[in-house]
């Protein structure tokens, strides 16, 4: 199942090279059309595009560390009923994972889906993106991919990727059916394309690439990036955990937030057609107010701040991949990503739940196991 | 409670249920959910029978009663756990009432029902349990087994919180202490009724005439006069009525006997007892035959006088004992437990306080047991290390005259050593002394392989002499004869003996009253081919009352009954089809806005002495949905109750909130208040408010309590959706699939009924396995059987037959099925039922092992039976036969226990031994599984010289053909260790036998088209193997006959009983109502994910393909909230429990009370 292949790049520019893949996937019988983020016609952002013309790939850039939405939302919207055709996304390991967790929510669907995960080298949060682009004018892309892969620094002092990056354990896609390998490659000279699924051998096939060895610096330079990655998540969960321990710690955590619930917006696991806490069951009673005002002298408002963010909590931090676009499209940045990957990392782990590893796994709750969390059973002492 | 009648559509007539254990509640449940009325007794004060001393069932180890509730229809019922009390709309539950007598026949039974005097009245009690403090008598308590003691005032069981307490009437001395402390005026030990038993105490002696009129006043609270001389006697008869008349024989002038001759003649309700010096007992048994009742020796001895007295007061009021007219009877008596201190009593019960009975240990795992569950010796709580379970004390026991298995015993005691393994983590050594370890249910064999595997029991067979102190004091040490012959002797700190069971007691004289034939061991005799029905019609056995039963049988046994009871009730005129409620329609109110009257239960000191009430009233008042806040006096008493009926008629409130004790004790009261006031039951609460007001100084003020449990109340009361209780409509009509004895017996149990059946079978004839089976081991010949129930199907007019028919597939739910099915011809059709019933049989398992198939000589039990009724077995050249059980079975992968075979092979060696008595045969087996009265033949066996060899598993019998047939030499040869002389022998056999065991007939496509899981040996997969035994997940779905397990002949025509009682819940209606609180989805919501239908435990969600909408269906769902829960955004909810109401109520219980 697994075949690896190379991608030449010439005179350095893989940007180019990758286009070029894009447009032969569009000519593998079967492939509808690719999504692939591009950057925007008179403008720096980069956006997912969903391209049908080969000629329209001229401004695809997969690379470029911008990272405005998680695109599995997007796959999903495409994918929820046929398609009619198969679509080639090209996503990042945090979106794929995010889409397998949506795949099993029924959210979509991956039969008409080829996905195509490149290595993730990180990506900025928008406003430290569009500092980046304005202020190295032209080839910004190939700059940060050339200065994070052989030094690991980043291009422009005092610009960092997301934090949220800077956490993550995936720098390789799981889950992809062909995987663009970075890390541990020579990608002045090629990249590395591998098929990862049955479905992608056939696509691999029909690429018709020139078959090449894994080169083997690869696993050791993943590991290298997993380690730094990790030692800094765990960093951030100590700190965080620390900060947000009991009501009052959290409240003040989260004292900025306005309940504009831009970070469920965000959020590409937060799948709801209509978010509870836009529903009328948190329409309290007027005369309701009033008590809890009188109760505690004061109340502030509005009210539900806290229960808005422990509800979402308790409903995805089992298949929260740890994105950030919460983070990133917080107005009033309130570490959300921080709270959501400190508290999502302990239930997945009491769950033993991956979110993304498989699409056959099923989601914790909707699954009943009569021998587990002994620890939670018996509720001693109640009803004495 | 004049709404009662109003509110239960009910059908014509009633049954009578005896004994309110498990089979009982089953029985009555079953019936009630048809919609017959159900008068259920139970001699104890509170129901739940032994099952209330077990806190762990196997195979789950936890406890499942409350799985019995109904499952449709549910707010008929309670909904809470069935130890803490139990209503329902249909069954009136009356506590420490026994059956005094039963006149008349089947349709139309008079009875009349004897309540003891109970000195409490339970509607007063409140359960603050004063009187327990101050009582001060102590007796060893029963639920406890005896190892702790109770107060002769208690609760009726320690999960019976909040009472109502009960009086033992035996043990109470009626000094009065708790009559003085009691705060509700509850206890009246010298009730009014008792006054009015007027005694005439005559005697010339003063001193007589005086100390018998002090005790009768004094201590038992009857009413006493004197007469001095017969002739004085005479004028007080003539003056006053008297019921008892005490009657000195030697008196001068006028004696005793002239005296009672002329009272025989003119006050013959005056029953009379003669008092006589030991001179004159002569006179006094004269004087019997004159008239007299009875008569006492002087001097008296109080103990041994007073209890006499009540004797003849009961019996008087028996008379006076509430009459009842019942169509039908259903007798759960149930056992109770052999005393292993009677007889020779060889293992010291009694004597050596570590040993103890199987049911005591079971009280020692318990929570509320004498070590609140901690492993300890009773008598010195030491701690355990080692504890020995001796099997059969009591049963399969000559000398104990019981000559039968009680059935339940192996698998309660592996159950207990389980759990003591699993509490003590492995620590405590646990060896079970065994003679069969009769694992013959469905899913045991697998459980003591588990038992041992993963718990580590050691099983040990061997037969125990006796246990004795070990000298320093609580130690035992247990002899044993080992399985080898040889004499052995172990230490333990605990000896569990696993005691028999016995008839309840009093089962004698039940039968007596009824005049029904008990069997030789005094258990209640059914009828050939049933379980159920007696000699007497209309009165028929559910329980334990005729066999020891585990759970799961006594439950099938008792829907079984509850069948033929409401046949019986049937065919004397009671309709299945409903009477139309007359309760008027419910109001509409969910377009009002909340109108609420809020009504405060008062009573002595309380609310007023405890906090001004009107601070409450004011502070509730604020609330602007509130419409009123009344302080009623003592709702638990009819005026009380009346005044809280006239507030609500004065206030008209369209929402009813009320602050009261024990909210679980008005569930049926405030219905009916609703319905009969215009109010929608759904919109009135009960608020719990007992605690604060009588639980003493602890916890917050009470009147911040009592508002905020009103305020909570307030909350929920608020936010109900009123709207109506879903329902589905039902096809009354059943598909029965396989038309074998189960099959047969279950469609015509549902016809009956006047209801249509399509009965499928895909064979040729009706009759399944019973066409090849002639008798059965109780010796009743089957052929009889299958004519007539053949007849009766065929020519039945509600049931059509469908021979040389498969199903082909089965679609739709509870209440409305399809399933298509095919002729031989190929043409298809579909049949329309609102229930299915599964009965495909099962086949004698197929082998190749012990050489099968390659000799004659070697045949299955089948295939001897098939030789037998056909005339084909020829006697006269066969010197020898060996038989070998468990050939396949109860080892991997056919794990389990097929429960005829057995039988089928005691039957055919006592047949063969009939027939030749010189006849040799060998029975080479692992367990013998003659469970229940079969081991009586087991017996019978061994004493017409049917030799019995054991085996192990891993050393089965080895057989060889003989090489040069003919010649003298037997066909085959068997070789096997016999483990009593240690040695290997070889016995030539002409007949070998091999018990190969039954596998169903239940193809994974039938089973997938009507939607119900399999085993793993392939069996139908019951909903719960001991509380819903008939039952599929799937509502409307039900399995009887072997294709649900192994079982015998009257045992399958009981599961098919049991499973047409449970269709007939569904079919007795056109429209049957799920329950209030059932789950829906806000479809504007709701994103299709599914995770509510990969989380419903019931199946009851499903996506309509119609609408692309998720659908609940509302008979299926229970209301459980398993898919509100994951739901994320609130699409998925529950009636009653919407997030809104939820979050209002938690915050007005946190709600300090100030607001």
């Amino acid at each position: 199942m697994i075949q690896t292949a190379k991608l030449d790049v010439r005179a350095g520019d893989s940007l180019s090279s990758l286009r070029e893949l894009f447009k032969a996937l569009l000519g593998v019988e079967g492939v509808e059309a690719i999504l692939v983020p591009q950057t925007l016609p008179g403008s720096s952002m980069v956006m997912p595009v969903l391209v049908k013309d080969p000629a329209a790939l001229e401004n695809a850039d997969p690379l470029a560390p911008a990272f405005p939405l998680n695109g599995a939302g997007i796959l999903s919207k495409l994918t929820r009923k046929p398609l009619g055709g198969k679509v080639a996304a090209v996503l990042r390991p945090c979106e794929i994972r995010a889409f397998v967790e949506l795949v099993k929510l029924r959210q979509g669907a991956l039969d008409e889906v080829v996905l195509v995960g490149i290595d993730c080298l990180g990506a900025f949060q928008n406003r430290d993106y569009f500092r980046f682009v304005k202020d190295v004018a032209a080839g910004t892309t190939a700059l940060f991919c050339r200065t994070v892969l052989s030094s690991g620094r980043m291009p422009l002092p005092g610009v960092q990727i997301a934090d949220a990056c800077k956490a993550c354990e995936f720098p390789v896609p799981t889950g992809a059916d062909i995987l663009v390998g970075l890390y541990g490659v020579d990608t002045d000279d090629h990249l590395l394309v591998q098929s990862r699924s049955a479905r992608g051998m056939v696509v691999m096939d029909a690429l018709g690439l020139p078959e090449i060895e894994e080169p083997p610096l690869r696993a050791e330079a993943v590991a290298r990036v997993v380690a730094q990655r990790t030692a800094f998540r765990d960093r951030m969960f100590e700190e965080t955990a620390g900060s947000i321990h009991g009501m009052e710690k959290l409240a003040a955590y989260l004292s900025r937030c306005v309940n504009c619930y831009n970070c469920k917006v965000a959020c590409p696991v937060c799948y709801c057609r209509e978010c509870v806490f836009a529903t009328d069951v948190f329409d309290h009673e007027p005369f309701q107010y009033l008590r809890w005002a009188a109760r505690k002298g004061r109340i502030k408002m509005p009210t539900d701040t806290l229960f808005y963010h422990i509800t979402r909590l308790a409903h995805m931090s089992t298949a929260c991949v740890g994105c950030g676009q919460c983070s990133n499209a917080c107005p009033n940045e309130v570490p959300v990503m921080e709270l959501f990957r400190t508290v999502s990392h302990r239930a997945q782990k009491a769950f033993g739940y991956e979110p993304g590893r498989d699409v056959e796994e099923k989601p914790p709750l909707t699954e009943f196991q009569a021998d587990e969390f002994h620890e939670v059973e018996g509720m001693t002492g109640v009803g004495k | 409670m004049g709404g009662r009648e109003s509110l239960m559509a009910r059908k014509t007539g009633r049954v009578l249920v005896v004994g309110a254990g498990i089979g009982g509640i089953r029985a009555s449940l079953d019936l009630a959910e048809v919609g017959y009325a159900v008068t259920l007794i139970d001699r104890s004060p509170a129901p739940g029978g032994t099952l209330t001393q077990l806190d762990h069932q196997f195979p789950t180890n936890g406890c499942g009663m409350c799985k019995m509730l109904p499952l449709v229809d549910r707010d008929a019922s309670s909904q809470q756990c069935l130890r803490r009390g139990f209503f329902h709309e249909n069954v009136e539950v009356l506590p420490s009432t026994h059956l005094a007598s039963v006149q008349g026949e089947a349709g139309r039974f008079q009875v009349v029902l004897d309540e003891t005097p109970r000195f409490l009245d339970p509607e007063r009690c409140m359960g603050c349990g004063l009187c327990e403090t101050v009582c001060p008598v102590q007796v060893p308590d029963p639920f406890n087994a005896g190892l702790t003691r109770r107060k002769a005032v208690h609760l009726a069981a320690p999960c019976a919180v909040g009472g109502p307490y009960v009086i033992d009437a035996q043990a109470c001395t009626r000094c009065g202490a708790c009559e003085a402390v009691c705060p509700t005026g509850a206890i009246r030990l010298r009730p009014e009724e008792r006054k009015g038993f007027r005694v005439l105490v005559v005697d010339d002696e003063r001193i007589v005439r005086d100390s018998l009129r002090a005790w009768l006043e004094e201590e038992e609270g009857f009413t006493a006069e004197t007469a001095a001389s017969g002739a004085q006697a005479l004028e007080k008869l003539a003056g006053a009525p008297y019921q008892l008349m005490l009657l000195d024989i030697k008196m001068p002038g006028m004696d005793g006997v002239e005296v009672l001759q002329r009272a025989r003649k003119d006050f013959s309700d005056c029953k009379v007892v003669m008092m006589t010096a030991y001179a004159t007992v002569d006179t006094a048994v004269e004087a019997m035959k004159l008239g007299a009742l009875d008569y006492l020796v002087k001097p008296f001895d109080p103990e041994g006088l007073m209890p006499k007295i009540e004797g003849l007061y009961r019996d008087l009021r028996k008379a006076a004992g509430r009459h009842l007219e019942v169509g039908a009877i259903v007798l759960c008596s149930g056992t109770s437990c052999h005393d292993p201190a009677d007889g020779k009593n060889p293992f010291g019960y009694g004597v050596h306080p570590g040993v103890v009975t199987s049911l005591q240990w079971e009280r020692v795992l318990g929570g509320a047991g004498p070590f609140a569950g901690r492993l300890l010796r009773p008598g010195d709580c030491a701690p355990l290390r080692k504890i020995a379970w001796i099997h059969c004390v009591g049963s399969r026991d000559l000398q104990s005259e019981a000559d039968y298995c009680s059935n339940i015993c192996c698998m309660a005691c592996l159950k207990e050593a389980v759990l003591t393994s699993q509490k003590a983590a492995g620590a405590v050594d646990t060896a079970l002394f065994y003679m069969d370890l009769r694992t013959f249910g469905k899913t045991h064999q697998r459980y003591r392989e588990e038992a041992v595997n993963r718990h580590g029991l050691r099983l040990i067979r061997a037969r125990v002499h006796s246990v004795a102190g070990d000298g320093s004091g609580q130690g035992l040490v247990l002899r044993y004869v080992d399985g080898e012959g040889f004499a052995q002797e172990e230490r333990f700190d605990v000896v569990v003996l696993g005691v028999g069971q016995r008839p309840a007691a009093g089962t004698d004289v039940l039968a007596e009253r009824m005049g029904l034939p008990l069997n030789a061991w005094g258990f209640f005799q059914a009828e050939p081919f049933s379980l159920t029905r007696t000699v007497r019609e209309g009165i028929v056995l559910g329980g334990a009352g005729s066999e020891p039963r585990d759970i799961g049988d006594a439950v099938i046994q008792a829907s079984a009954a509850a069948l033929e009871a409401s046949l019986v009730v049937h065919r004397s005129g009671g309709a299945l089809e409903p009477q139309p409620p007359s309760a008027e329609a419910v109001p509409d109110v969910s377009m009002e806005a909340p109108r609420i009257l809020v009504a405060v239960c008062s009573c002595r000191d309380a609310p007023s002495g405890r906090f001004d009430g009107s601070v409450l009233a004011r502070r509730l008042s604020r609330d602007p949905e509130v419409k009123e806040v009344v302080f009623v006096h003592e709702t638990c008493t009819e005026t009380g109750w009346r005044a809280l009926e006239a507030a609500v008629e004065k206030h008209r409130p369209n929402r009813l909130l009320l602050g009261a004790c024990f909210p679980q004790r008005q569930g049926n009261r405030m219905r009916a208040l609703a319905r009969d006031h215009g109010l929608d039951p759904f919109c009135t609460e009960v608020a719990d408010i007992h605690r604060p007001l009588f639980s003493g100084a602890e916890g917050p003020p009470v009147l911040q309590e009592v508002d905020y449990i009103l305020k909570a109340g307030l909350a929920a009361l608020k936010r109900i959706d009123p709207g109506p209780v879903p329902t589905a409509s039902v096809r009354q009509s059943a598909l029965v699939v396989g038309g074998g004895i189960a099959g047969m017996s279950a469609a015509l149990a549902v016809a009956d009924h006047g209801l249509g059946v399509d009965l499928v079978e895909r064979g040729e004839l009706l009759g399944g396995n019973l066409r090849w089976l002639g008798s059965t081991l109780e010796e009743d010949t089957t052929q009889t059987l299958l004519e007539e129930t053949c007849r009766k199907v065929q020519s039945h007019p509600f049931i059509s037959v469908h021979r040389r028919t498969e199903v082909v597939d089965c679609s739709g739910e509870a209440g409305s099925f399809l399933t298509t099915v095919k002729d031989e011809d190929g043409s298809v059709r579909s049949i329309a039922h609102g229930v299915t019933i599964l009965a495909t049989g099962a086949v004698e398992a197929v082998t190749q092992s012990h050489g099968y198939g390659r000799h004659p000589a070697i045949v299955t039990q089948k295939e001897l039976e098939q030789q037998i009724c056909q005339g084909g077995l020829d006697l006269e050249r066969v010197g020898s036969v060996v038989m070998v059980q468990c050939v396949d079975s109860r080892q991997e992968p056919r794990n389990y226990c097929s429960r005829v075979c057995c039988g089928a092979t005691l039957k055919h060696a006592l047949y063969l031994k009939r027939q030749k008595p010189d006849l040799a045969v060998h029975v080479l087996y692992r367990q013998l599984m003659s469970y229940g009265f079969s081991e009586s033949r087991y017996t019978e066996a061994r004493k017409a010289g049917v030799l019995f060899i054991q085996y192990e598993v891993d050393a089965p019998p080895q057989v060889r053909l003989a090489e040069t047939p003919g010649q003298g030499e037997a066909a085959v040869s068997v070789e096997a260790r016999d483990p009593i002389i240690g040695r290997k022998l070889r016995i030539e056999a002409d007949l070998l036998v091999l018990a190969v065991g039954v596998v169903p007939n239940l193809p994974p496509g039938l089973a997938a088209a009507f939607g119900v899981d399999r085993d793993r040996d392939g069996f139908f997969q019951e909903a719960e193997s001991k509380w819903r035994p008939v039952d599929a997940l799937k509502e409307g779905v039900f399995a009887c006959g072997l294709v649900h397990s192994p079982r015998t002949i009257r045992e399958s025509i009981a599961t098919a009983q049991a499973a047409a009682q449970r269709a007939l819940r569904l079919l007795s209606r056109q429209q049957v109502p799920g329950g209030k609180r059932t789950a829906g989805v806000r479809a504007s919501l709701c994103s299709l994910c599914r995770r509510c239908i990969d989380t419903c435990p019931f199946g009851a969600r499903s996506i309509d393909p119609d609408s692309g909408r998720i659908r609940v269906h509302p008979l299926m769902c229970q209301g459980c909230g398993a898919c509100a829960a994951a739901c994320p955004n609130d699409a998925s909810f529950v009636t009653g429990f919407s997030a809104a109401q939820m979050l209002d109520t938690i915050d007005a219980a946190l709600d300090p009370g100030q607001g």
